[in-house]
């Protein structure tokens, strides 16, 4: 059991039609940039749109998702995922512009693990970073701390990325809180 | 006349170039090779984790 089975099984609800394009979001993403950090879920950006089944009324249900794995076996909850080879997975349906935009450009990469390769996509770095201002818990913030140190972000991609999608409020907030010097206003 | 400017007692500041160092070793590694790190180390935590779960479920309201 372990991260490649899971993403095995993803990938074929995909092939299958039970989702849409999908990225992988949050911590795990992150270890794609920076040091990883101990998380217990993996958070699957998803959209649901031109799937048979999706609600006309643009209300998405994870409901088919649901059905797909409990078909597969795998109908387990663990906090408010559900577990694939040991991984509680939440699935999280494209919510705004943002998410869209981050999933459209995620990247597609193909992970090594042991003598296996698993092809996935990630999110960008920029997109992390914004998706976590917006949530904007203490444990987001300490990450959107660690791009910026590690220097694993493009900051001119990123500051474009705040404006496109109103978040340099919050950003500048973030900025101050942390004393960090604010690099989208550097570039003015 | 000058002070002489004498390191804080204690100093720390190769251990924590260490940790530095080992950060930085930790972020070059590849993607697959950070989540295997990762799926490790979740298994070497998980008895604290279940004995932390324990212990909330002890103190969880209803429970003496």
């Amino acid at each position: 059991m372990g991260m490649k089975q899971t993403l095995d099984v993803i990938n074929a609800m995909e092939a299958d039609g039970a989702i849409g394009r999908y990225a992988i979001a949050g911590a795990v993403a992150a270890y794609n940039y920076v040091a990883p950090t101990v998380t217990e879920d993996l958070d699957i950006l998803v959209s649901f749109e031109n799937l048979a089944g999706t609600s006309r009324s643009g209300l998405i249900t994870l409901a088919p998702v649901l059905a797909w794995l409990k078909r597969k076996g795998y109908e387990e909850f663990r906090k408010e995922g559900v577990v694939i080879a040991g991984w509680a997975v939440q699935f999280l349906p494209v919510a705004d512009d943002l998410d869209a935009e981050a999933l459209a450009s995620a990247e597609q990469v193909d992970i090594r693990m042991g003598g296996d390769t698993v092809t996935t996509r990630v999110l960008r770095p920029e997109h992390l970073v914004a998706v976590a201002l917006r949530v904007g818990r203490t444990k987001d913030f300490v990450r959107i701390a660690q791009f910026i140190e590690e220097k694993a972000v493009d900051i001119a991609a990123l500051c474009a990325v705040l404006d496109r999608h109103k978040l340099r409020p919050p950003w500048s907030a973030f900025c101050v809180r942390t004393g960090i010097v604010d690099p989208c206003s550097l570039d003015q | 006349m000058t002070m002489k400017k004498t390191p804080p007692y204690p100093d720390i500041s190769d251990i924590l170039a260490r940790k530095t160092e080992g950060r930085r070793e930790l972020a070059r590694r590849s993607f697959g090779e950070k989540i295997a790190a990762m799926e490790t180390l979740r298994e070497r935590l998980a008895p604290l984790k279940r004995a932390r779960e324990e212990r909330q479920a002890r103190k969880a309201p209803g429970k003496s």
